[in-house]
């Protein structure tokens, strides 16, 4: 028992010892909070989104900071599931950030959602595009990345634009997949291009010729994946493998160089999928400079456009403590009124009064026989 | 729509990622034949033979500079090896100080380490997809009527089993196998038997992770993509497959691996592709409702 | 097996009688009684030291420590299974998922208050436990584990696929209302700080009495020896039956914490890992310990937290300290010790077994 007693009291003591006291945050510097999945099975997004963000704030503060004041960058690993999330924005409270960017998943951005708001924190979330995060009359909340409805827009509109009259819509059974999927296939019915088959893959399965096999039996001319890069790619593989010829159609998680690398040239060759414009098809100026030193620093990309609409997330932030002071209230007022035509790395950004971001992201990319994408 | 063709067709994915799901499960089975502990740690070695597998064939370059069948050959050689290492340092680290404990601190230590293990293999090689490149095995496709056979396919199928025919052979045919199938029976037994019972452990803790790790390099080839937590799936699924054909038996393995990948692939099939995993356990309960040992139970001697 | 009950009458067990010892033991007693009881005050009186001391970070240390809580009494309730019956069971997530989920749909969609549905989700949970383990109760260890692992497999794909259109699909279900006790409100982390240590003192105390009454002594008796169990008239089928429910329903009830505090739930937060790191808390910490599963949630559940500081190495370091800890106890941190029962005076003359001290009168017997 004493033993047990002393066990509990040293955990409590180490409470104590660990937890930061006195005033943390020093007048020169400004916190920001970075919320994302740097272990788990979305580590790589995580991991992307931390490397983009302390890119940019390495400049930021080489440049003098936000009128004098340093950036500092506060990371809190969500692990991508909504428990540890929540712990993460815990977390994030005390250290007494101003504004918090992230999360990648809809549903851990959900369960952190009401904890922000309560800690009077803004958060823009970089990758959860389902559609009711917003609306919710959550004045801080914000989102750098379009929704699902607006992806399924124009999804289904290129469907039929490119001619396809009979769609094999396939998601993989994730909030955001499905989501999508349900969109997409809303819209496609209202314009009058016919289903023949609807159904999920199992993420993480790798085998997908069980599924291709009844696709192909319900002979579409088009299959609509809403799913992620990793299953697309094996999609175009094993489809190709089984001798099924019919063109593949996916969404913006579908935009990473590896799905080439994955499926094979040859097999990805004509591969289609609409998404905000790629890294390297972002014309702004510092897009390109990001580019550079991203490419210097890791030899490579990143591996997709979510890590970069977590820049976009906190260049916006930068940009709202350097005109109102970092005043989470006052922030977030500007960015929905005072932020006008600011030139981020994926374009303009400006946000909507439930803290939508506004305007046209999506373009349609098509997979050359080289493996390069090219945009349409 | 699901006529002759759709069920051949359906048959040959299925007896392809059971041969997978077999290989792996021949680890699972072996050491806990003799050792009575689930290995949990059996899926990141499974791993570790595929990212093995990516650092020689794809960073290292051997398949362009030896041509992808000597690449290939080589690189199983050595990932069996490198793999077989893996597995007995694991023994070596986290089993063999508890061989005498409760086996529920085995349990945890293996929770432990693959834990340890799949952060270990993230680090080193990072949380993104990695591919293999698809251009290491040919695309040749047989046809017959409207069934489509890829040769990948038949030679992962036939990697898988000749290696279990080998293996059946070592078990059942040679002194080492026989010492393996006394140690499962009664270590106790077959200590008086002279058999070296830790050497015995030690060879299970070699052959097991090797197995696996070829599983990981084959999976490498076939799908082409791996990624640093595959492991937790394919560990489940072998583990599900190894306890259907009665854990402890090497032939129970891979009639187990081989059935539950047909019963997925059928399971997709016919009825459901979200509810197919559903379906599986529905059917492994029902087997062990009905055989509660499995289909080939060894004969184990029950500990009181 | 045997040898544990053997140490049952060799150790030095102070308890047994009066002697030269009881005296000095009394006065520990004492010491050991004022310890407990300034711990458990200075533990009830966290969230306003919190406050005091660390004003930033109170939220945030009381949010683990609530999650610390939340898992004790998940833990507590697998330890009836694992620990008390010694059943291996990894699905607990399974039934921790129906009670989380019960509270959520009466909620949301039949507008009950939280409080009002605890009893329910407990109830749905023990139902559903009955009706799944009645098949597999006879099962052999590891038999039970996979199946046990199965169990939670088919509940997560149930909740995914959105099953009787209840569940939300992948989305889960949003807004769950507050809880509030006697019309007091729970928002804050010091008020969930207070009604989730609550539950768990009424856990411990209940499962206390419920490990030493005949129920439990029966449960002990199967874990040790099945057959001996059977043939001294146990219905053992019964009693693990039994055991898996209670275990189960108390996991709903913990479910309703979970849904209230959370206020969203989806299928991600009930995978197999969970029931990995409930297992994990319950080995690690000596199963059939109730104090040993405390101490198991605090470092399973904590620790995670004190290395964020690693980044992205937190979890590899997890992984390594989970084996360090099981080599250098194997048998747990604090493992469960066979029961003592008084016996009357002389008694102890006529036990068999090696060195059976006797009544103590000391300088007779080593």
């Amino acid at each position: 028992m004493r033993k047990f007693l002393c066990l509990c009291l040293c955990l409590t003591a180490c409470l104590f010892l660990l937890s930061p006291i006195g005033p943390a945050q020093a007048a020169d510097q400004i916190k920001f909070g970075l919320m994302g999945p740097i272990t788990g099975d979305w580590a790589s997004e995580g991991q992307g989104m931390q490397r983009v963000v302390e890119l940019l704030a390495e400049e930021i503060n080489a440049a003098g900071g936000i009128n004098g004041a340093q950036v500092v960058i506060e990371v809190a690993d969500d692990g991508g599931a909504p428990r540890t999330a929540a712990m993460a924005a815990r977390k994030l409270l005390t250290s007494s950030v101003v504004a918090v960017v992230g999360t990648y998943g809809s549903s851990v951005t959900e369960a952190t959602q009401d904890i922000y708001d309560e800690g009077g924190v803004i958060q823009i979330a970089t990758g959860s595009t389902k559609i009711s995060l917003t609306g919710k009359g959550l004045t801080k909340f914000f989102r750098t990345c379009p929704r699902d409805d607006e992806q399924g827009r124009v999804l289904a509109n290129n469907v039929k634009g490119l001619g396809f009259t009979k769609v094999a819509l396939v998601h993989d059974n994730t909030s955001y997949s499905k989501g999508l999927a349900d969109e997409t296939r809303e819209i496609l019915k209202n314009i009058g291009v016919s289903e023949v088959y609807y159904d999920s893959i199992v993420p993480n399965d790798r085998d997908y010729t069980v599924s291709l096999t009844k696709i192909k039996a319900a002979n579409p001319d088009v299959i609509v994946f809403t799913g992620y890069y990793p299953e697309a790619g094996l999609l175009l593989r094993q489809k190709r493998e089984l001798g099924f010829d019919v063109p593949i159609i996916g969404g913006d998680a579908t935009n990473n160089s590896s799905i080439v690398e994955i499926a094979g040239k040859e097999a990805a060759d004509g591969y289609l999928f609409v998404s905000p414009p790629a890294l390297p098809d972002m014309k702004s100026e510092s897009a390109a400079k990001l580019m550079a030193t991203y490419r210097q620093k890791y030899d490579s990309l990143p591996s997709s456009v979510w890590a970069v609409l977590a820049g976009d997330a906190f260049l916006v932030l930068v940009e709202a403590a350097k005109a109102v002071g970092p005043d989470p209230a006052k922030m977030s007022d500007w960015l929905k009124t005072g932020l006008k035509g600011f030139e981020g790395l994926s374009g303009s950004i400006a946000f909507d009064e439930n803290g939508d971001r506004v305007g046209e992201v999506y373009r349609l990319y098509k997979i050359s026989p080289e493996g390069e994408f090219v945009l349409q | 729509m699901y006529d002759l063709n759709f069920f051949l067709q359906q048959l040959s994915n299925g007896l392809t990622r059971g041969s997978i799901y077999a290989l792996i499960a021949l680890g699972y089975t072996m050491v806990y034949g003799v050792m009575k502990l689930i290995n949990f740690a059996h899926g990141e070695l499974f791993t570790l033979g595929a990212f093995f597998g990516y650092t020689l064939l794809v960073s290292l370059g051997l398949a362009g500079s030896l041509g992808p069948p000597m690449a290939i050959g080589i690189s199983m050689i050595m990932v069996l090896g490198l793999v077989a290492l893996a597995g007995h340092l694991l023994e070596r680290v986290a089993y063999r100080p508890l061989r005498h404990s409760d086996r529920l601190a085995a349990v945890v230590s293996a929770l432990g380490a693959s834990i340890f293990l799949q952060n270990a293999i993230m680090l080193k090689w990072g949380a993104q997809y990695r591919a293999y490149g698809a251009d290491l095995l040919p695309n040749v496709v047989f046809r017959i009527g409207d069934f489509n056979l890829p040769l990948v396919r038949l030679l992962v199928f036939a990697a898988a089993i000749v290696v279990m025919a080998f293996l059946h052979a070592f078990i059942h045919r040679t002194r080492l196998g026989l010492a393996i199938r006394a140690s499962a029976i009664d270590q106790g037994a077959a200590k008086l038997m002279g058999i070296d019972v830790r050497k015995v452990i030690a060879l299970v803790f070699v052959i097991g992770p090797a197995l696996g790790g070829l599983a990981g390099l084959l999976v490498g080839l076939y799908y082409g993509q791996i990624n640093y937590n595959m492991g937790q799936i394919y560990g489940l699924k072998a583990f599900t497959a190894a306890i259907i054909g009665g854990i402890g038996n090497i032939t129970g393995a891979m009639v187990g691996g081989l059935l539950l990948g047909l019963l997925e692939a059928l399971g997709e099939g016919y009825v459901s592709v979200a509810w197919k995993d559903a379906l599986t356990f529905v059917v492994l309960i029902m087997i062990l409702v009905f055989r509660p040992t499995g289909l080939l139970p060894e004969r184990v001697a029950e500990k009181l | 097996m045997s040898q544990g009950n053997a140490k049952n009458h060799n150790g030095p067990s102070g308890g047994l009688g009066a002697g030269p010892g009881a005296a000095a033991n009394g006065e520990r007693g004492y010491l050991a009684g004022g310890l407990t009881g300034l711990g458990l005050l200075a533990f009830a009186f966290l969230p306003l030291l919190l406050n005091a001391f660390a004003q930033n970070s109170a939220p945030y240390w009381l949010d683990v420590i609530n999650t610390v809580g939340l898992y004790t009494i998940l833990a507590l309730s697998l330890n009836v299974i694992l620990g008390f019956a010694g059943m291996f069971h990894m699905g607990h997530a399974a039934f921790f998922a129906i009670g989380a989920y019960s509270t959520a749909i009466l909620n949301l969609d039949y507008g009950w208050s939280i409080m009002a549905t605890m009893p329910v989700a407990a109830v749905a949970a023990g139902v559903v436990a009955l009706v799944l383990a009645w098949p597999i109760i006879h099962l052999r260890g590891d038999y039970l584990l996979i199946v046990t692992i199965g169990i939670v497999e088919i509940v997560r794909i149930a909740l995914t696929n959105n099953v009787f259109g209840l569940t939300g699909g992948s989305n889960g279900l949003v807004g769950i209302a507050r809880p509030s006790v006697f019309g007091f409100r729970i928002v804050q982390p010091q008020h969930f700080f207070y009604f989730i240590w609550a539950v768990v003192a009424l856990t411990l105390l209940l499962f206390h009495w419920l490990e030493n009454s005949r129920f439990g002594r029966a449960l002990k008796f199967i874990k040790e020896d099945t057959i001996a169990a059977e043939n001294m008239g146990v219905n053992t089928s019964r009693y693990k039956l039994m055991a898996f429910v209670v275990g189960a329903a108390w996991a709903g009830l913990a479910g309703t914490i979970f849904a209230c505090r959370m206020r969203t739930i989806s299928p991600e937060s009930f995978v197999f890992s969970e029931s990995v790191l409930l297992f994990t808390i319950v080995i690690l910490g000596g199963k059939g310990n109730q104090k040993g599963v405390l101490l198991g949630s605090f470092l399973v559940m904590g620790l995670p937290e004190f290395f964020r500081g690693f980044e992205d190495k937190r979890l590899l370091v997890f992984g390594a300290a989970l084996v360090v800890m099981m080599i250098f106890r194997p048998q747990g941190l604090l493992p469960s010790k066979p029961s003592r029962y008084k016996l009357p005076e002389g008694w102890d003359d006529r036990l068999p077994g090696p060195g059976s001290p006797g009544p103590p009168t000391p300088g007779q017997k080593p």
